[in-house]
C-alpha cells in the first residue's frame, strides 16, 4: 500500500516560490493563503556567506498534534496516513493552527475553515505528481512512495530526513538540508 | 490572536538533523478526498505565458468558463514541463481589477473618460496626420517590448506612415551587450552551459532573472560538477549554484576582463589557433592588455589578485569547453557607463579562449526561419527613409546602435526638445521602469499625441492622450513564433471578459483603415499565421491542439562572424572610426561610493519581471509574507552606522529621497546597497501594488551612455540614514 511522501532537497531550493503559488491555483486559494511558507537562513561571514531557503508545508506527521485538539474530527488522519482536514466539518475555531509545530495550516477567512497542504490527492489518485513538485524549476522536490521507493525518490531517500524530529511528531515530508 | 509558535527566520537555528523515522503507516483510500474534489469538467488549451519575455508555452486548464489553473507545456524551450511564479499567478490578468476596459482619452490630469473604437480611431488618426503634416514622419515613434503580434503589425503601420524610429525595451535591458557583440563577433551568441566545464557568469542570475529552463539548466550544470564562478555584488540566490561567489565592486568588471585577457596572454594560456584564423587586430589587442595586470585589477575591483589568477587559469586550462557567460542586463547590458566596452571584453575574453561555435563555450543559435506574406497579393510598405528621432544611426549621435532596439528612455527628454511630436508606446511602461520618472512623464505629456495600447493601466499609460485596451494572453490567438527547434503559438483559452477589448492585430488593421492605410492591411491574422508556419510543414490546427510543434532544425552552418572583417574584431575598426576605443580600455563606472555612499545596485527577484508583476495580488502577497521589498545592506556597515535589520531608513540620492526598511546580510559587497527591482509603483488608476516598495529608477538621472545610448541604470550612489525601529 503506498505511502505517498516529499523529499524537498533544500540545497536546490532557489526560493522562487513556484510552487507556493502553482498550489494556491490548484486549490483555489486567495493571494493571503498558502499551504507552503519559507524560512531563510543565512550563516557565515561576508565574503563566505553561506544562505538556505527551506519550503514548508504540512509535515503530514503520524503522531499529530493537531488532529485531538479538533473538536469535530474534521482534522483526521485519513486512511492512506495523510493529514486531511474535511471542510465541511470543519468549524472555524482555529485550534489546530497554534497546534501545529510547523506552522503549516492556514485559515481561509471566507469560507470559515483551516486547510493545509492535503498532497494533491485528487492528482496523486490519478497517477499525477502534486502540483508543487511537478513545478519546481531546479527539481528540488521529489514525489513518491516510501513503501515502494522508485527512481530518483529512492535515491534521494537514502539522505532525507525529518525536520525538527525533537517535536516529536514523526513527519512524513522529508528534507536534504 | 493565535500566537506563532516558531516565528519565521528563527524556526531553522533549532533544526537537528536526525536519521528519517518513518513508520507505517494505514492502508490507503481516495474515497473521501474524490467526493469533495470538483466534478466539474477541465479543458486544456495551449498559450504562451506574458509575464516576461521568455514567453513560456503552457497549458491553460479552463474550469467553468473560467481559468483555473496552467500547466507547462513539455516541449516548450523556455518552460520545458514547468513555470514560474509569475506564470502561475499572470495568467490570471484576464480578470485583473487593474484593466483598461475601454478605450479612454484624457480629459484631465488623471482624468480619462470612456470613448468608443470608432471615436479612439478617428481622433488619433486625425492628430497622426496632423503631426505627419507639420512635423514629418521622423518625429514620430514606436516603442515596444517585442512579442509575436505586436512585432509584425506595429513596424508594418510605422512603416506605412513612414516612420522609423520603432524602438524595444532593449536600452533599459541588454543593448550595451548586444552592441558590443555586433560589432566584435557579428551577433549573439550563448553559453553552452549544459557542456561547459568552466563558466563564469558576470551579474548574471539565471535562477532569479529566469526562465524555468534557465534556473533547471543551472541546477543541472552544478549537480554535474561544472565549476561555476559568480561574479556579482551580491550573494544573488544563483549562488546556491556556484562553485565560488566573487564580490566585486559595482561597476568594474571591464577591470576583471582585462586582467584576465593579461594572463591569458602573458601566460600563453590563449587559443593561438582560433585568434591565428579567426580573430582581427591581436598585436594591437595584447598591446593594449599589456598593464592591466590582476595586481592592478585587484585594486580597482577589489577582488583579491590570487582569485583573479585563477579564474583567467581556469578558463584558460579548461578552454574550448570554458566561456565568459554572455551576460544581460547587469554590468554590461544597459547598467554602466563602461557597460559597452566591458561587453566587448566579454567577446574578446571568449575568441581567446577559442570557444566559438565549439560545444561547452559559446554557439550561435541556427533556428529554423518562419514564412511571410505573399508580397504580390499583400503589398508592403516601402521602407521609411525618414530620419530616427532617437538618434540611431546618425553620425555624432549613435551611430552604433542597432536600429531594431533604439534607445527608448530618451524619448521623453527628445519630446521635451521638440524633437518628437507623436509616439505610440505597446505593452511597455518606460515612465516607471527607466530612470527619473518625474521626467520621463513630463515628456510624455509634451507630446502632441501620444497613445499607449495596453492591457492593464500603467504610469505610461497614465500620460497617454488615447489609451487602447488590448486583451490579455488568456483571450486571444496570436502569431507563430519560433523557439529552438519548435514553432509555438498562443490560442485563445476563454471568451474576452471585457467586451470593448481586443487582439493587437484588430486594433492596428482599424487604425490603418482609419488612416487610409488599409492597402497595406489587405489580410486576416489567421492568414499571416498560415504563412508563416507553411514552409515548416505545421499547420494552425496542429498548433492551436499541441500548443507547441517540433519542427526541423537547419543543418548547422560553418563557423562565420557576421563583422566587416567577417573575423572577431579585437581590434574594432567601426568602433575607431566613431571615435571610440577599438580595444578596449579601462574606463572607471560614474558612481563609485565612500564612507558615507554607496552604490545603489538592483536586480530581479524569481517571482516578479518589471513592475507589472508586482501589481499582481498573488506575487503582491508573496512578497509582503517575506518582506522582500528591502534594501539589503553589509552587515559590518549596517553595524558602524548603528543600523539593524527591520529598521526604517532614508535613501536619498540628488534625484530623490524615499523611505524603505532594510535588510542588514552578509550577502552583499559594503559599497553597494541592493535594492530589488519592480516595486514602487505610483500610478494612480491602480488597484493593487501601489506605494509599496521604493523603485532605484526614483534615485538615477536619465541618461544615455555614449556608443549603445543604454541608459546607465545603476549609475548613481546614495545616502543611507537611519529614520525609525
Ligand atoms: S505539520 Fe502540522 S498540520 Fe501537518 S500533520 Fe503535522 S501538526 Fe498537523
Ligand atoms: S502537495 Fe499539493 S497541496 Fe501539498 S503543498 Fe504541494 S501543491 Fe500544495
Ligand atoms: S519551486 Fe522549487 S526552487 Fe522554487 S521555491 Fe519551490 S521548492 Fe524552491
Amino acid at each position: 500500500m503506498p505511502r505517498y511522501a516529499i523529499i524537498i532537497d533544500a540545497k536546490k531550493c532557489v526560493g522562487c516560490y513556484a510552487c507556493q503559488v502553482a498550489c494556491q491555483m490548484q486549490n483555489e486559494l486567495g493571494p493571503e493563503n498558502a499551504f507552503i511558507r519559507f524560512e531563510d537562513r543565512e550563516t557565515g561571514k561576508y565574503p563566505n556567506p553561506k544562505y538556505v531557503m527551506v519550503p514548508l508545508q504540512c509535515q503530514h506527521c503520524q503522531d499529530a498534534p493537531c488532529v485531538p485538539v479538533c473538536p469535530t474530527t474534521a482534522s483526521h488522519k485519513d486512511k492512506n496516513g495523510l493529514t486531511m482536514i474535511d471542510k465541511n466539518k470543519c468549524m472555524g475555531c482555529r485550534r489546530c493552527v497554534p497546534a501545529c509545530p510547523y506552522n503549516a495550516r492556514t485559515y481561509l477567512k471566507d469560507e470559515g475553515v483551516v486547510q493545509a497542504c492535503n498532497m494533491c490527492l485528487s492528482l496523486v489518485s490519478k497517477g499525477e505528481e502534486p502540483v508543487c513538485v511537478a513545478t519546481c524549476l531546479t527539481k528540488a522536490r521529489y514525489f513518491g512512495d516510501l513503501d515502494n521507493p522508485q527512481g530518483e525518490f529512492a535515491k534521494q531517500l537514502a539522505k532525507a530526513k525529518q525536520l525538527r524530529p525533537d517535536f516529536g511528531t514523526k513527519p512524513t515530508l522529508l528534507y536534504i538540508i | 490572536m493565535w500566537a506563532n509558535k516558531f516565528p519565521r527566520r528563527t524556526f531553522l537555528k533549532a533544526t537537528a538533523a536526525t536519521a528519517a523515522a518513518v513508520g507505517a503507516g494505514d492502508v490507503f483510500s481516495f474515497g473521501e478526498w474524490m467526493k469533495q474534489a470538483s466534478a466539474a469538467p477541465v479543458t486544456k488549451i495551449p498559450s504562451l505565458c506574458e509575464t516576461c519575455s521568455a514567453a513560456c508555452g503552457m497549458w491553460v486548464h479552463v474550469k467553468n468558463g473560467r481559468i483555473w489553473k496552467v500547466t507547462g507545456q513539455k516541449d516548450h524551450g523556455q518552460s520545458k514541463g514547468q513555470l514560474c511564479a509569475r506564470g502561475h499567478a499572470g495568467i490570471a490578468q484576464a480578470y485583473h481589477k487593474d484593466r483598461i476596459t475601454h478605450p479612454m482619452k484624457r480629459v484631465g490630469e488623471n482624468d480619462f473618460m470612456p470613448i468608443t473604437w470608432e471615436q479612439a480611431y478617428s481622433e488619433i488618426a486625425a492628430k497622426l496626420k496632423k503631426v505627419l503634416k507639420e512635423h514629418g514622419p521622423d518625429k514620430v515613434f514606436f516603442s515596444h517590448n517585442p512579442r509575436p503580434t505586436n512585432a509584425f503589425y506595429w513596424p508594418r503601420l510605422m512603416a506605412a506612415v513612414g516612420s522609423n524610429t520603432i524602438q524595444s525595451h532593449h536600452s533599459m535591458c541588454s543593448t550595451g551587450r548586444d552592441v558590443a557583440y555586433k560589432w566584435t563577433t557579428g551577433g549573439m551568441a550563448n553559453a553552452d552551459l549544459g557542456k561547459t566545464k568552466y563558466i563564469v557568469f558576470l551579474g548574471r542570475n539565471y535562477v532569479e532573472g529566469l526562465s524555468p529552463s534557465s534556473a533547471a539548466g543551472m541546477a543541472v550544470a552544478h549537480g554535474k560538477g561544472t565549476t561555476i564562478i559568480v561574479v556579482d555584488p551580491r550573494h544573488s540566490n544563483a549562488c546556491l549554484f556556484a562553485t565560488e561567489w566573487v564580490p566585486i565592486r559595482p561597476g568594474t568588471d571591464l577591470a576583471l576582463l582585462l586582467a584576465v585577457a593579461n594572463v591569458l596572454i602573458a601566460e600563453n594560456l590563449y587559443d593561438k589557433e582560433f585568434v591565428d584564423e579567426w580573430c582581427v587586430g591581436f598585436d594591437e589587442f595584447k598591446k593594449g592588455m599589456k598593464d592591466y595586470t590582476p595586481e592592478w585589477a585587484s585594486a580597482v575591483t577589489d577582488i583579491p589578485a590570487d582569485t583573479i589568477y585563477a579564474i583567467a587559469r581556469g578558463l584558460g586550462k579548461n578552454r574550448p569547453t570554458s566561456c565568459i557567460e554572455q551576460g544581460y542586463k547587469a554590468p554590461n547590458g544597459c547598467n554602466y557607463a563602461n557597460g559597452t566596452q566591458m561587453f566587448r571584453m566579454v567577446a574578446c575574453v571568449n575568441a581567446l579562449l577559442g570557444n566559438y561555435g565549439q560545444d561547452g563555450g559559446m554557439k550561435f543559435g541556427n533556428a529554423p526561419k518562419l514564412g511571410s506574406l505573399d508580397a504580390k497579393k499583400y503589398p508592403a510598405p516601402p521602407k521609411p527613409k525618414a530620419a530616427r528621432c532617437d538618434g540611431v544611426g546618425i553620425k555624432g549621435e549613435y551611430p552604433l546602435c542597432q536600429p531594431n532596439q533604439g534607445i527608448v528612455h530618451m524619448m521623453p527628454q527628445r519630446a521635451l526638445e521638440g524633437k518628437a511630436k507623436a509616439g505610440f508606446l505597446y505593452r511597455i511602461n518606460v515612465a516607471r521602469n527607466a530612470p527619473q520618472p518625474e521626467l520621463l512623464t513630463k515628456g510624455y505629456k509634451a507630446l502632441d499625441l501620444f497613445v499607449v495600447c495596453d492591457i492593464k493601466w500603467s504610469e505610461s499609460a497614465m500620460c497617454a492622450h488615447y489609451v487602447l485596451p488590448e486583451c490579455s494572453a488568456a483571450e486571444r490567438e496570436d502569431l507563430p513564433a519560433i523557439v529552438g527547434a519548435t514553432v509555438t503559438m498562443r490560442t485563445a483559452a476563454i471568451d474576452v471578459v471585457h467586451s470593448e477589448t481586443k487582439p493587437l492585430p484588430e486594433i492596428v488593421t482599424e487604425l490603418a483603415g482609419h488612416m487610409g492605410l488599409e492597402k497595406y492591411f489587405n489580410f486576416t491574422r489567421e492568414e499571416v499565421a498560415a504563412a508563416m508556419v507553411k514552409p515548416l510543414g505545421v499547420t494552425l490546427e496542429d498548433l492551436r491542439a499541441k500548443g507547441t510543434v517540433k519542427v526541423k532544425a537547419p543543418a548547422a552552418k560553418p563557423l562565420s562572424f557576421a563583422t566587416g572583417s567577417k573575423k572577431v574584431e579585437l581590434y574594432c575598426k567601426a568602433f575607431a572610426d566613431h571615435g571610440h576605443k577599438p580595444v578596449p580600455e579601462w574606463e572607471p563606472p560614474f558612481a563609485k561610493a565612500d564612507k558615507n555612499s554607496f552604490v545603489l545596485i538592483h536586480g530581479k527577484q524569481g517571482f516578479l519581471s518589471h513592475t507589472t508583476s508586482i501589481s499582481d495580488p498573488y506575487l503582491l502577497a508573496v512578497a509582503k509574507r517575506g518582506d522582500l521589498e528591502r534594501l539589503w545592506i553589509n552587515a559590518d556597515r549596517a553595524k558602524k552606522m548603528g543600523i539593524k535589520d527591520g529598521d526604517l531608513v532614508e535613501v536619498a540620492s540628488p534625484q530623490a529621497t524615499r523611505k524603505v526598511r532594510v535588510k542588514v546580510t552578509e550577502r552583499v559587497h559594503p559599497e553597494a546597497a541592493y535594492l530589488p527591482a519592480g516595486y514602487g509603483r505610483f500610478a494612480p488608476f491602480l488597484k493593487t501594488g501601489v506605494g509599496y516598495g521604493i523603485n532605484p529608477n526614483d534615485f538615477t538621472p536619465c541618461r544615455a551612455e555614449a556608443i549603445s545610448g543604454h541608459a546607465m541604470m545603476m549609475e548613481v550612489t546614495v545616502t543611507i540614514r537611519k529614520v525609525g525601529e
